[in-house]
């Protein structure tokens, strides 16, 4: 029986509404008093927020058969070039930390766009550079910003109880959600990802679909800085290590394809916040890091095959 | 892999460059007055540094007190090689060292057990190895060890937790990285003293690593709140990743109902100490060790000893203390944080 690409991104993520469903179940169960709390359950979506943003911008860099393995040490260098500007205010902060993360995308943009440098080495190579960049600006020492009040609400101010870092990543994803599928732009980045010749043929601009994507997690990744330094109320030169890997995961296991022509802004909500709550679950039964690591392991091995059997 | 193999070659250039350059430069800097030198012997001595990059602020601190040391010793040519990310890339750093033949090598392996062989290729050189903090696996590979005492911070924390507890509470601790002897012994040292001094008064009721990362150690104590509501005391192992525990202990409004401790000695904790609240303690592991490595290695290649000692040469270990530092002795210490 054939699957048209459409049909089989909704049963991946209604099989991951099962495997979110089935974590909520066990947690509950095991840890009855501290799990399933409406505290707990913000706190968790809380911790999505950072890595959640970065995957959102991640989804469309996949859904063009692409890749960002720099996400993790822009949101260092952002964060950073926003911390150098904090004596003048917050607003400074932000602006810094999202014009950091658009031109550090821009140069990734421009290499794999017009450059035609393969995505994995281009932002490899911006993997090292912003990671140098971001301790060669701070001196290699974190920079305060306890005085940045804007800055630290993002990270940990609260809208009518829900925390306002998790009305941001809402935000982000609701906004990729209706740019990846209501929007001709979102139906050409999916035409890039799947045939790009087609797409050529069919009058995409190829080159400025895949150069947009790139300025795309290039913002998220500022979106993300802003949230993690106003979380811990500092900019450090070693945060957002191996980010990349966690949003990457979590974009997959939602069941965007790596191969790209199949995205879903919906999966890879579901699938940050598959990883938040193992994460939260296996902290919360205090086990040891190498059980946790092991069981961590296996579920998400557990979560894939279970979308592969359903489809 | 290619990108270590790249940042290898890269560190390479780079330290050749700078071996040629301070060759030019001569005896030049010794005009430079003498603050820091503990001898009467200004005989020129051609001294190398190697320690890893710097990915957290204690490593940072190393590089920078060494070269700050150097500058105002008289006499003293300090090459530092900074630049490895891995321990292939700084034994590939040592072995063009060793070429260049210094009167003496200071190194701050990334992993003692990988750069042993290389320390020893150096030692069979004839040139005198200082080994700083992670310790080489055999004796043969240098002359003198100088480093910290992680199991000190542990044993430290662990009576000043049963002190501060009366022997009774619930406490959290979060560890560094897993699988590494500093978090081991971190945590070896604190379960040995608050066993030894109160048997089993004192829980650990939550104990999860936090990787020596602010972000780390954010997620994870933010998690630890959620499921233990009553907490009297936070060990953290190590003063950078502690700022992001303080921050989920603050966020959540729990800062009144214990107190934490860090390890390390950072400027920023120690405010913190002097300030009062919630941080009552850290414990030092003072990267200053790496300045004194070089005063030692600048006494070895001139054959000399430690002038306040009674032997004519330099004790082959040297172990920095893991001082507790309170509201009561901050000053006394904060000269030296990092």
């Amino acid at each position: 029986m054939k699957i048209s690409a459409a049909n089989r991104v909704r049963i991946q993520e209604y099989a991951l509404v099962g495997v979110v469903v089935v974590l909520l179940v066990v947690g509950a169960i095991l840890k009855p008093d501290s799990f399933l709390t409406s505290d707990n359950m913000l706190n968790v979506l809380r911790q999505s927020s950072v890595v959640g943003v970065l995957a959102i911008g991640m989804t469309f860099v996949i859904a063009t058969a692409g890749i960002d393995l720099s996400v993790g040490s822009m949101v260092a260098a952002a964060g950073i070039a926003g911390g150098l500007l904090v004596d003048s205010g917050s607003l400074a902060f932000m602006l810094g930390a999202l014009g950091m993360g658009i031109l550090l995308g821009g140069i990734n943009a421009s290499a794999i766009a017009y450059g035609k440098v393969v995505p994995f080495i281009a932002t490899l190579a911006m993997f090292a550079m912003a990671r140098g960049l971001a301790l060669w600006m701070s001196d290699k020492t974190p920079i305060s910003l306890f005085d940045a009040e804007a800055v630290r609400w993002f990270g940990n101010g609260e809208v009518i109880g829900i925390p306002s870092a998790v009305l941001v990543f809402v935000a982000v994803t609701a906004i990729g959600w209706v740019l990846l599928n209501r929007t001709r732009y979102g139906r050409h980045v999916v035409a890039v990802g799947g045939n790009r010749e087609a797409a050529r043929i069919a009058g995409v601009k190829v080159r400025r679909i895949v150069f947009s994507v790139y300025v795309l997690s290039g913002i998220c990744v500022g979106i993300s800085a802003i949230l993690l330094c106003g979380r811990l109320s500092s900019a450090s030169p070693v945060a957002g290590n191996l980010y990349e890997l966690d949003a990457i995961a979590a974009v997959v296991i939602g069941g965007s394809s790596l191969a790209g022509g199949r995205a879903t802004i919906v999966g890879t909500f579901l699938g940050v916040l598959t990883f938040a709550l193992i994460f939260n679950l296996l902290t919360l039964m205090n086990l040891a890091v190498e059980v946790q690591l092991v069981t961590k392991g296996l579920i998400i091995l557990a979560a894939v095959l279970v979308q592969r059997k359903e489809s | 892999m290619r990108f270590p193999v790249v940042a290898a070659c890269l560190a390479l250039a780079v330290g050749v460059a700078a071996c040629g350059s301070d060759e030019d430069a001569g005896s030049g800097d010794s005009a430079k007055t003498n603050t820091a030198d503990t001898t009467g012997s200004t005989a020129p001595v051609k001294i190398a540094l190697s320690v890893p990059a710097a990915d957290h602020g204690w490593l940072a601190a190393v590089a920078k007190d060494a070269r700050d040391v150097a500058k105002g010793m008289k006499g003293v040519e300090l090459t530092v090689n900074d630049s490895a990310t891995d321990s292939a890339g700084q034994a590939d750093q040592i072995e063009t060292m060793i070429n260049d033949k210094p009167d003496a090598l200071v190194v701050l392996p990334n992993e003692g057990e990988a750069l042993t062989p290389v320390a020893q290729k150096a030692t069979a050189a004839g040139i005198p190895v200082i080994n700083v903090d992670r310790e080489f696996s055999t004796p043969g590979a240098f002359r003198t060890w100088i480093g910290g005492d992680n199991y000190g911070i542990g044993w430290q924390a662990g009576n000043y937790f049963a002190d501060e507890l009366k022997c009774k509470g619930n406490v959290v601790e979060i560890q560094g990285l897993a699988g590494i002897s500093v978090t081991e012994l971190r945590t070896k040292g604190f379960a040995d003293a608050i066993k030894r001094r109160c048997q089993d008064g004192i829980k650990i009721v939550a104990q999860q690593p936090g990787d020596f990362n602010p972000d780390k150690g954010l997620s994870v104590m933010e998690n630890i709140l959620q499921g233990q509501k009553s907490i009297d005391g936070v060990y953290t192992h190590d003063d950078d990743m502690a700022e992001g525990v303080i921050a989920a202990i603050e966020n959540a409004n729990r800062e009144g109902d214990m107190f934490l401790t860090g390890a390390g000695g950072s400027e920023a904790i120690m405010k913190r100490i002097e300030a009062g609240g919630l941080v009552r303690a850290t414990f030092l592991y003072n990267p200053t060790m790496a300045a004194s490595a070089v005063k030692l290695a600048a006494l070895i290649a001139r054959d000399e000893g430690m002038k306040d000692l009674t032997e004519p040469e330099v004790p082959s270990r040297i172990q920095v203390p893991a001082t507790t530092v309170t509201k009561d002795n901050v000053a006394d210490h904060k000269g030296l944080a990092y």
